[in-house]
């Protein structure tokens, strides 16, 4: 079976962990437990009939306290971008990350998730980040984990582009 | 015993025989025992261990760099079978030539440094929050400023050749100015808003005076005149920034840089700034539109007739300010017609 690592970048708080958990286990929660550390989630994508075994990087949200460790994102076929525009500044956050994610996996995809959608009435989206995204050569999905909105999407359409990247098996 | 201390530290010890295999050297803990084999002989490493599979390629550098100090892999999580996230740690180092590898599950010490991030962004969070909230609640204030600003203007009414467009341009000349000379948000706000009421005060002159086709008589002059104070005085005291700043430019606005325009006769940097900006928006702008008296000249004319005044009638820093900033002006005289 193909085997693809994907991470999952963004700052603290924006909802990493739980598109994971939604896309995985198919359940959410509302309490808020930030993640110290790596933890790697496994699943089975099919995409045009072929089978994709997806090793999923929770990595800790960075901020003032941690930095993202480059050797993280070896390997890795592709990552989400997770930004929540509830807070501005995580949308700032996400084009940093997406900076050193393409310095440490030149050949992976990218996609982004705008999350929380289901907050789209407190989303504050200035109009240069608007334009910023769509600038950028990637998808861009307006996902929720709590409703469960885009996020089968998000991991399908990612895989898609990783298969047609072509992208050694890792 | 050193065995015991390693258990008891829930750590494990591992040798480098080659490549990905290793030999435990020490006893394996119990809340390693379901990831790591217990039987003493050498056994492959990675696979099913996912961030330990990539972490070795770090090891291996640092092994073959020889340094001699540990490499830590940061904290990772592997589920156990009773389904918990067992948190742990992995460190290279190298000890007489061997190639060392010690694994361990940090438990509480995990947990402690856990709890206090958690704290940290819970703050940070609430911090945030409370920011958003604030900055939401200035806006809204200054926006009703901004509304009632309007209406004030409008109430007055523009009788001579004060129109509404020039106003509202002289408001975001001002404004790119305050800008450009690193005034804080709400004061560049402030100008922007305070600016169009500079005039406001030619709702006290008659219209024989303000409308009056020919020359001002010496009286009708003084008459006229009074709209700066009269200005001022509908917009003083109310304890609003805004309105404070209005009323300074109300006043202030025929003021000249050498102390001969009106009412006080200030001079030089005596004369609020806000009203020294406003005061060279406010020719620019009468120069290069059409005035009952007088054609729209051309930008370069007008700005020629500004360098005239610039020293004597307008600040001189200020009017260069105003030419290094000339194209924004002109963006903003588009704009707004
Ligand atoms: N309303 C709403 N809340 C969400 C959504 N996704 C996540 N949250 C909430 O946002 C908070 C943070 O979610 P996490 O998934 O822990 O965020 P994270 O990016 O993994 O955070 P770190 O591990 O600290 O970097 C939690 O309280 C979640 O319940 C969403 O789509 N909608
Ligand atoms: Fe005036
Ligand atoms: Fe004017
Ligand atoms: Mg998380």
């Amino acid at each position: 079976m193909i085997q693809k690592k994907i991470c999952l970048l963004g700052g603290f708080a924006v909802g990493k962990t739980s598109l994971v958990r939604r896309y995985v286990e198919s359940l959410f929660d509302e309490r808020y437990l930030t993640t110290v550390g790596v933890k790697i989630d496994k699943k089975v994508v099919e995409i045009d009939g072929r089978q994709v075994n997806l090793m999923i990087w929770d990595l800790a949200g960075e901020d003032e306290f941690a930095k993202l460790n480059g050797s993280y994102l070896r390997g890795a076929s592709g990552f989400i971008l997770v930004a929540d525009p509830t807070r501005p500044a995580t949308v700032e956050k996400m084009f940093e990350l997406l900076q050193k994610a393409q310095q440490s996996a030149p050949g992976a995809r990218g996609v982004v998730a705008l999350n929380k959608v289901d907050l789209l009435d407190e989303w504050r989206l200035e109009e240069a980040y608007q334009q910023q995204l769509q600038a950028l050569d990637m998808p861009v999905l307006r996902t929720s984990a709590k409703t469960g909105e885009e996020v089968e999407a998000l991991f399908v359409k990612l895989s898609s582009s990783m298969l047609l990247g072509g992208q050694g098996d890792a | 015993m050193l065995d015991r201390v390693f258990q008891q530290l829930d750590q494990l010890v591992l040798q480098r025989t080659e490549g990905r295999w290793f030999i435990a050297h020490s006893q394996v803990p119990e809340v390693l025992a379901e990831f790591f084999d217990n039987s003493g002989e050498p056994f492959e490493l990675g696979d099913d261990l996912l961030f330990l599979d990539n972490f070795l390629i770090d090891a291996d550098a640092h092994w073959q760099s020889g340094a001699d100090f540990p490499r830590h892999s940061g904290t990772w999580y592997e589920r156990s079978r009773s389904g918990v996230d067992v948190a742990l740690e992995a460190i290279a180092l190298t000890v007489d030539g061997s190639s060392i590898l010690v694994i361990e599950a940090p438990g509480v010490k995990h947990e402690l440094a856990a709890s206090k991030l958690q704290a940290a962004r819970e703050h940070l969070l609430t911090e945030e929050r409370l920011e958003q909230e604030m900055r939401k609640r200035t806006a809204q204030i200054r926006e009703r400023e901004e509304q009632i600003a309007l209406r004030l203007l409008a109430a007055a009414g523009f009788r001579d050749e004060e129109t509404g467009a020039h106003v509202r341009r002289i408001g975001m000349y001002s404004e790119a100015i305050a800008k450009h000379l690193g005034w804080p948000q709400d004061q560049v706000d402030q100008i922007r808003m305070a600016a169009p009421m500079h005039d406001i005060g030619k709702i006290g002159i008659p219209d024989y005076v303000l409308l009056k086709p020919g020359k001002l008589t010496k009286e009708e002059w003084s008459v006229m005149k009074r709209h700066a104070a009269i200005g001022a005085e509908m917009l003083a005291n109310t304890g609003i920034p805004m309105m404070d700043m209005a009323s300074d430019i109300a006043r202030f606005h025929h003021e000249r840089w050498d102390g001969t325009g009106y009412p006080d006769g200030l001079l030089g940097e005596a004369i609020p700034i806000s009203c020294r900006i406003t005061a060279i928006v406010d020719v620019y702008d009468a120069l290069v539109h059409e005035r009952v008296y007088k054609p729209a000249y051309d930008e370069p004319t007008a700005l020629n007739m500004m360098r005239e005044l610039a020293g004597n009638h307008l600040d001189p820093n200020l009017f260069e300010v105003f030419l290094e900033l000339l194209p924004e002006i002109r963006r903003i005289r588009q704009e707004i017609q």
